[in-house]
């Protein structure tokens, strides 16, 4: 309703009755940025619909990505390095499933700035000036604008500075070059007004608060320890350190018992231990780019980076540089937390390439001076008994690399083309005999919706689809991808997952008009509904009000998730299930099967013949996709 | 002005209501002369039928032709012409107005009917017996009753101000379906009564005794659509109306109550009584005009309501004291009692919740007898916008002060640093 971009904009169209506060809600970055070249483009007399730079600036986004690679590259070891570096983060898959044309994510954006902040903080460890701390500031600045992963960042940078004051690398460059980052840096991040207090609040951004004063007392100690001889100072340095721990571990106790440090929220616990998430907070586990990564998908996303990753950390280890350590760091840790989520892939894309790169140019660099190097040759002569064949070897080696980098670009191309490059509203699959059958069944339901229901109705559907119904149906709905609020959706998955009777009490204290299903049993459409439902199940039974929804109710005795005669009769009789299979039980789909056999989960389904008593089905889409169903009046004459 | 005049009276003279009265047989017309005859008096276009007349319709090209239905045919097998419980279901659930009035020997139609409306007729040649309250002309089977006025509902725009005179009654009992939240009792049977088939020997115990049984029930359906049903047709006939109650415990009445009560029933079932309307709403800040787009927590807003009452034909100011408005997002958040001014106006003020969302100013007004009065407006509630704020708070202080003190601190430190010159050091020689 509100097109201007300010943080107070408040929706009234998601999140009903609730509302939102888009700006507390959200991070800015994207939205500022792409609004900032419209607003400068049409300044320009360049005419450009927002439309369009909000299409393009994921693309645009990934060519500074480029960019900057190159320069991070020639920053911890040459020109050579980044080139290669450069071209591999060009068409890794990892990061071009974030940045086609059209992606309008966090994440398109975010990557570049942390890759931009890396750069100006490897800068500012080099020169240990201020002008590059500031910088690094204010790009850590844009990261917080732009995405929730700045996290990563705030915890990697202090771990850099830690190790190198464990290795004895600690120097006036490091303590400018951090304190400064770390006191504007989070000044300005707490600007954001999703993000508050939280830089000193809670436990995630301590570790960089610990940092910091570490930095100061090491500061301290080299400058007393210059003053003083060695016996005073051992005494000295004893005293203070031990009276300074107890007091800080004191303070950190009761700080955490006043409940002043947040406890460590559920996000940042399933990076350490991967199962927290899934014990205790439904809501995150349930979204499968928070799932752990199959091994299969690391070949998959990045090719032959995965073993060019330890040749690069070798050659960062025999060339030990404060910048090698930091990029040593961030390689070690985000293999280890793209291995514990799959979104983080993306994370580990940039690394895996610029080590990638390191070692290719290396390794390269190495070889081809021996193809034809004939007048060292000559020179070296003592030491030519020690090679055998050089030339030939080193001309195979440079093939075969060759081969490897050919085979790398290969790869990318088809794994873009296969998997990264279709939208997903508009589902397409191969017929019996080969030809293209489309599946629009999302926009013939939104434009349904849109032309065929009051503006203010109110649509309740899973908040997987929130988004879309905002943007394409323009309709008020209940839960949307913004998952800010889990009780309401708790709400929402207590009333798919209740009986007809008690489902009917929680929409009509939500005022739902309509109720929208993605049903796939007639296509074989595996991401639907009946799919999601044991998460709707446990995300409606985590809360107080939906303690009555209990996750095994929903099994068969042998703890089992089916939908056929077997299946428990809660599940059977529960608002989604009939949603769902509502007259499906009349239709053939698929020959030599009976009636209401369902194509996903290959079963003919247990409860066929019953009809609904709140609600009436208003619209099903041409291949039953999407069902919409309209909530029922109270009946006129009483019960 | 005149001509506003006579154009409201042509207006008021084209809204006659019509109304469908369908006998079992034309003598009815006769034996129930003073209730159809009220109901003329009272500017109804009525129209008595057989109800099995083929001719029958009650809408016409999707346009209902009656507002008001009787049907004081209990026997009727079926219903002749496009009329059959179906379309009169429809015609409840289109906002017509029904009333019912069955017997002992009611046919399976009747009973059909009124089991749509939560009603529940006893079963067939049962009739409602009782020892103690009968009339002095009762044959001796005890099923002519003289309902005692207390059973009526206390509602004087359903029954009209009670009198307490006994009200005869000779027929089937009722009984309500508990489920059903709409259904009044209008006429509880006394508490010695119960309904039997009076020729036979009590061999079961009965369906429904004392309190439990209606004589009279109505239904006022969640679209104001009102339906009445009785379990006897005399109730409404003259010679009940006319007749003279004696009953055994010697006291004498020249009339019945049924004169009475059945002129206030009627004219509440066809809506003649006890209709509210919501005339226009109006919330605004407190001081303004306009409603604004959407309020601010903790602003001070004003809400009007204008309801309106039938009176005699005509919309009056409506006067209470229990009206109330809920500002409502999932739960009410502020309930308040509004207070009217002479022309029919309620309004309240007060504050917007410190809570942002989307509320419904909800007024919900449902008492035994009215029409229900329903009405929501939705209006978004947003939180301060980052201007709105306090800028300058009392107990931030020794922040403020903390901060500026800082800020002359590093002023002058740098002032000095840049400015000052150590004495330049003695030379070695000295």
């Amino acid at each position: 309703m509100c097109v201007c971009v300010c943080v107070c904009v408040f929706d009234d169209r998601a999140w009903y009755p609730l509302g939102r506060i888009i700006g507390g809600t959200i991070y800015p970055g994207l939205m500022v940025t792409s609004a900032a070249i419209y607003h400068i483009l049409n300044w320009l007399h360049i005419s450009i619909d927002v439309r369009n730079v909000c299409v393009f600036l994921a693309p645009l986004f990934s060519s500074f990505t480029t960019i900057v690679t190159y320069h991070l590259a020639k920053e911890l070891k040459s020109p050579g390095a980044g080139l290669v570096a450069a071209v591999m983060i060009a068409i890794v898959p990892g990061y071009i499933s974030r940045s086609v044309a059209g992606s309008y994510d966090n994440e398109g954006i975010a990557i570049f700035c942390m890759l931009l902040t890396y750069y100006m903080w490897i800068k500012a460890v080099k020169t240990g000036t201020l002008f590059w701390s500031t910088m690094a500031a204010l790009a850590y600045f844009y990261m917080v604008s732009s995405w929730g992963g700045y996290v990563f960042l705030i915890n990697i940078i202090p771990l850099h500075v830690l190790t190198l004051m464990i290795t004895g690398r600690f120097s006036h460059r490091v303590y400018v070059a951090y304190s400064s980052l770390y006191v504007i840096g989070t000044i300005l991040s707490m600007q954001i007004s999703f993000v508050g207090f939280q830089p000193v609040s809670t436990s995630e951004h301590m570790g960089a608060f610990g940092v910091f004063g570490l930095c100061q007392i090491h500061a301290f100690v080299d400058y007393v320890r210059s003053h003083l001889n060695k016996n005073q100072f051992d005494t000295l340095f004893r005293a203070v350190i031990s009276t300074i721990a107890a007091a800080g571990v004191l303070t950190l106790a009761v700080l955490a018992a006043l409940g002043k440090i947040a406890p460590w929220t559920g996000r940042f616990y399933s990076l350490l231990d991967p199962s927290y998430a899934k014990n205790n907070i439904p809501i995150i586990a349930s979204v499968s780019e928070h799932q752990p990564t199959a091994w299969s998908s690391f070949y998959f996303d990045l090719q032959m980076l995965t073993f060019m990753f330890p040749v690069g950390l070798y050659f960062c280890f025999s060339n030990l540089t404060d910048e090698n350590i930091f990029i040593i760091l961030y390689g070690v840790l985000s293999i280890y937390f793209a291995g514990v989520m799959v979104r983080l892939m993306l994370v580990l894309a940039p690394v895996m390439c610029i080590l990638s790169g390191i070692a290719v140019s290396s390794l390269l660099s190495t070889y081809m001076k021996q193809i034809d190097d004939v007048k060292v040759e000559k020179k070296k002569q003592r030491f030519e008994g020690n090679y055998f064949m050089r030339s030939e070897i080193a001309t195979l080696f440079v093939c075969v690399m060759s081969v490897f980098l050919v085979m790398y670009t290969l790869h990318c191309t088809w794994v873009t083309s296969e998997a990264y490059s279709s939208p997903s509203i508009v589902l397409s699959a191969r017929g019996h005999d080969g030809s293209r059958i489309i599946f629009d069944d999302f926009r013939e339901a939104y434009y349904w919706l849109r032309h065929n229901t009051p503006e203010d109705a109110k649509v309740m559907s899973w908040w997987d689809y929130g988004y879309q119904i905002t943007a394409m149906a323009n309709r008020t709905i209940l839960v949307d991808n913004n998952t800010w609020n889990n009780t309401h959706i708790s709400r929402v998955g207590q009333a798919m997952a209740s009986s007809e009777d008690k489902a009917y009490q929680i929409m009509r204290e939500l005022d739902v008009d309509y109720v929208l299903v993605i049903f796939g049993g007639l296509t074989g459409y595996s991401s639907d509904d009946i799919n999601k439902f044991l998460w709707m199940v446990r995300i409606g039974g985590s809360t107080d009000k939906g303690t009555h929804i209990k996750e095994h109710d929903y099994y068969t005795p042998a703890g089992e998730f089916r939908v056929d005669k077997e299946g428990s009769p809660t599940l059977l009789n529960c608002l989604m299930y009939k949603m769902c299979y509502y007259r499906f039980g009349q239709v053939y789909t698929e020959g030599g099967k009976p009636p209401g056999y369902d194509r996903v989960r290959n079963v003919e389904i247990g409860n066929k013949d019953f009809e609904l008593d709140v609600l009436e089905e208003a619209y099903t889409t041409e291949h039953w996709i999407v069902r919409i169903y309209k909530v029922k009046d109270l009946p006129n004459r009483g019960a | 002005m005149l001509r506003l005049l006579v154009l409201s009276l042509c207006v008021a003279a084209t809204v006659a209501t019509n109304t469908l009265v369908l006998v079992d047989t034309l003598a009815t017309r006769e034996t129930h002369s003073i209730f159809l005859k009220s109901l003329q008096e009272r500017g109804h276009e009525v129209s008595v039928k057989a109800a099995d007349d083929p001719s029958l319709q009650l809408s016409r090209y999707g346009e209902y032709l009656y507002q008001n239905l009787v049907i004081l045919a209990p026997g009727v097998e079926e219903f002749g012409g496009a009329l059959s419980v179906e379309t009169i279901v429809e015609f409840v659930d289109g906002g017509g107005n029904v009333l019912v009035a069955g017997s002992r020997d009611a046919a399976d139609l009747i009973r059909e009917l009124v089991t749509e409306v939560g009603v529940e007729m006893d079963e067939e040649g049962a009739a409602v017996i009782d020892h103690l309250h009968y009339d002095a002309n009762d044959d001796g089977q005890h099923t002519l009753i003289a309902a005692p006025s207390s059973g009526l509902i206390e509602s004087d725009v359903m029954v009209g101000p009670s009198e307490g005179t006994p009200i005869l009654y000779r027929g089937t009992g009722l009984i309500t379906d508990a489920e059903n939240p709409l259904v009044l009792p209008v006429l509880r049977a006394p508490s010695t009564s119960y309904c039997y088939n009076p020729t036979h020997a009590i061999t079961d115990y009965p369906h429904a005794t004392g309190q439990n049984m209606l004589l009279v029930a109505a239904l006022q359906a969640r679209n104001n659509a009102r339906v009445v049903v009785s379990g006897s047709l005399e109730f409404f006939s003259d010679a009940f109306i006319m007749a003279s109650v004696q009953t055994p415990q010697g006291s004498f009445h020249e009339r019945s109550g049924n004169g009475k009560v059945v002129e206030a029933l009627s004219r509440w079932v066809f809506k003649e009584e006890g209709v509210l309307r919501v005339v226009s709403i109006d919330h605004h800040l407190e001081g303004e005009k306009i409603p604004p787009a959407a309020y601010t927590i903790k602003q001070d807003v004003e809400y009007k309501i204008k309801v309106e009452r039938l009176v005699a034909g005509s919309w009056k100011p409506f006067n209470t004291t229990d009206l109330q408005m809920e500002f409502v997002r999932i739960d009410p958040f502020v309930r308040l009692t509004m207070t009217p001014n002479s022309e029919g106006v309620f309004s309240v003020t007060f504050m917007v919740p410190d809570v942002y969302g989307v509320y419904q100013f909800k007024v919900e007004y449902n008492r035994v007898g009215f029409t229900r009065l329903f009405n929501t407006t939705q209006v978004s509630v947003r939180p301060f916008t980052h201007l709105e704020y306090e800028r300058f708070i009392e107990c931030a202080y020794p922040y403020y002060a903390s901060a500026i003190s800082m800020m002359v601190g590093v002023f002058f430190f740098s002032l000095v640093f840049l400015h000052h010159k150590d004495p330049a050091p003695k030379s070695k020689a000295e």
